[in-house]
């Protein structure tokens, strides 16, 4: 579903990834881990371009992404992402958080797209929610609404970028619960996390990143309890 | 009227008058005679049409500015496009040589050079107002989008939202919010300056009362009268921005 061809970027002098190639398939689960600057958000972003690459080539559903005539509005659409600090539209309620891109990109009519936001919301258990504005949350709340907001969209794959890293710990849980129940569904994820124990539940398969490079990847099982490379087991036997 | 006539013969024949016989002659002299309110109700009238004029044309100016020079400076690195280049050159000299030369300036090079041939003062006048205003509203509202934390855009695009999209419904009313208090004392302020459009012939209220203590020889109560009716406009603008700024903090009630 995702290829990833040779993917390089930098950021002024400073390379951030070193040539990454990868492919991501269909249901598939991937959580990448790896310490603070090794490029793991970067990847993320590069993915639907919100960073544009130095070089290389992102093959989204049989489409190029990296092509210069690809439509990448039409493409993003497909892409669902929740971002570390939520970004929920703090000037809208969260009924037209979520009904904004689908009536506006006319993927849907008004009618239809408040019906599926209440139902999505009914799903994550905020439907009581739906006129409040972003500021009369808890984090957890925002983070789940933004999850539901990107499930609007009805995307093929789900991108998170650190979706519980600015959680209080309290709040952690009910969002990465919304997260299996969305795994359990067979959405193809993308996960960046410092969560271990979701990446050993959820994760068809991890990658540990490293200085702009894919260091090793494997099931969880290969990578938490047998990790091959020094780097592995060091990162590893700091954060577990 | 009666007592009017009487005391004003009394003044000018050097009579003892008392402090309010005389406060009246001055006040009906200033306002009353030959309906002279009408010229300051009129005067009032070019004024809020010039302010509204000039108002329009500062907030398309500066809104355009703003997000041609926002829009330049987020491109992406080694995706540049040279015609934003271009126009990004053209507004920053825009914005620079009007803020660097003085309203006064500005109005008469319109009035005598520029359009020395029309006669109609007041739209030069609101014209170049507008213009002027434009380069101040556009700092203001560049400095709002500037201010808006960068993921409430980054969410928009990453929904599949296009950049105008974008713009329009979340970072514009957001970023409009933010810069509302600058924007109403820029507007306060050119509400004010109007009265500057006089010294190109501008019909307005600080010309009327010119044009009354240039007859009446008597220029305290024109000049205050004046000085009242600017600040009751400017506080009736005060109260509207209270109004609005109210209304759109209903997304920030907890």
């Amino acid at each position: 579903m995702i290829v990833v061809n040779d993917l390089h970027k930098s950021f002024g002098n400073n390379e951030v990834l070193c040539g990454i190639t990868e492919h991501i398939k269909e249901g598939e689960k991937v959580v990448i881990i790896g310490p603070s600057g090794s490029g793991k958000s970067t990847f993320l972003r590069c993915l639907n371009l919100l960073e544009m690459p130095t070089s290389g080539e992102i093959i989204f559903d049989g489409v190029s992404m990296t092509a210069p005539k690809t439509n990448i509005n039409q493409m993003r659409q497909k892409m669902g992402m929740v971002f570390q600090h939520f970004n929920l539209f703090n000037n809208l309620t969260v009924l037209r958080n979520m009904t904004l891109a689908p009536v506006q990109l006319k993927r849907m009519s008004k009618e239809e797209a408040e019906e599926n936001a209440m139902a999505l919301l009914q799903r994550v258990g905020l439907a009581d929610k739906a006129n409040a504005f972003p500021a009369q949350l808890s984090g957890g709340q925002k983070q789940r609404i933004a999850i539901v907001r990107a499930l609007a969209m009805k995307p093929k794959v789900m991108l998170f970028d650190e979706p519980t890293s600015a959680l209080d710990p309290e709040m952690v849980g009910e969002v990465l619960d919304v997260m299996k129940e969305l795994a359990e569904d067979g959405m193809t994820m993308v996960v960046v996390t410092h969560e271990m124990g979701f990446a050993r539940e959820v994760a068809t398969r991890v990658l540990f990143m490293d200085g702009g490079n894919i260091l090793e990847q494997g099931t969880p099982q290969q990578i938490f309890s047998h990790p091959q490379e020094e780097r592995t087991k060091l990162f590893l036997s700091k954060v577990l | 009227m009666e007592s009017y006539t009487l005391w004003k013969t009394m003044i000018s024949s050097g009579e003892e008058v008392t402090f309010w016989q005389n406060f009246y002659v001055k006040f009906y002299q200033a306002f009353i005679e030959a309906d002279r309110w009408k010229q300051y109700l009129n005067g009032v009238g070019t004024t809020l049409l010039v302010t509204a004029i000039a108002l329009v044309i500062g907030i398309i100016l500066g809104v355009l500015v703003a997000m041609l020079r926002t829009a330049h400076d987020q491109q992406l690195p080694g995706h540049r496009n040279p015609l934003l280049g271009v126009l990004n050159v053209i507004c920053s000299i825009y914005t620079t040589v009007i803020r660097g030369t003085p309203m006064m300036v500005q109005l008469l090079i319109m009035g005598m050079v520029i359009f020395s041939s029309s006669r109609n003062f007041t739209a030069v006048g609101a014209l170049t107002l507008g213009i002027n205003s434009g380069a101040y509203v556009a700092e203001i509202i560049r400095g709002g989008l500037m201010s808006l934390d960068p993921g409430q855009a980054e969410a928009g695009r990453s929904l599949g939202l296009g950049y105008i999209d974008t713009m329009r419904y979340i970072v514009i009313p957001q970023a409009f919010k933010a810069v509302l208090p600058a924007l109403s004392n820029e507007f306060i302020i050119l509400l004010k300056d109007t009265s500057l459009i006089t010294c190109i012939g501008g019909k307005e209220l600080l010309y009327a009362a010119q044009g009354i203590y240039s007859r009446t020889y008597e220029a305290m109560f024109p000049l205050i009268g004046t000085a009242v009716i600017y600040l009751a406009m400017v506080m009736i603008l005060t109260w509207l921005q209270g109004k609005l700024e109210r209304r759109l903090r209903e997304s920030d009630r907890r």
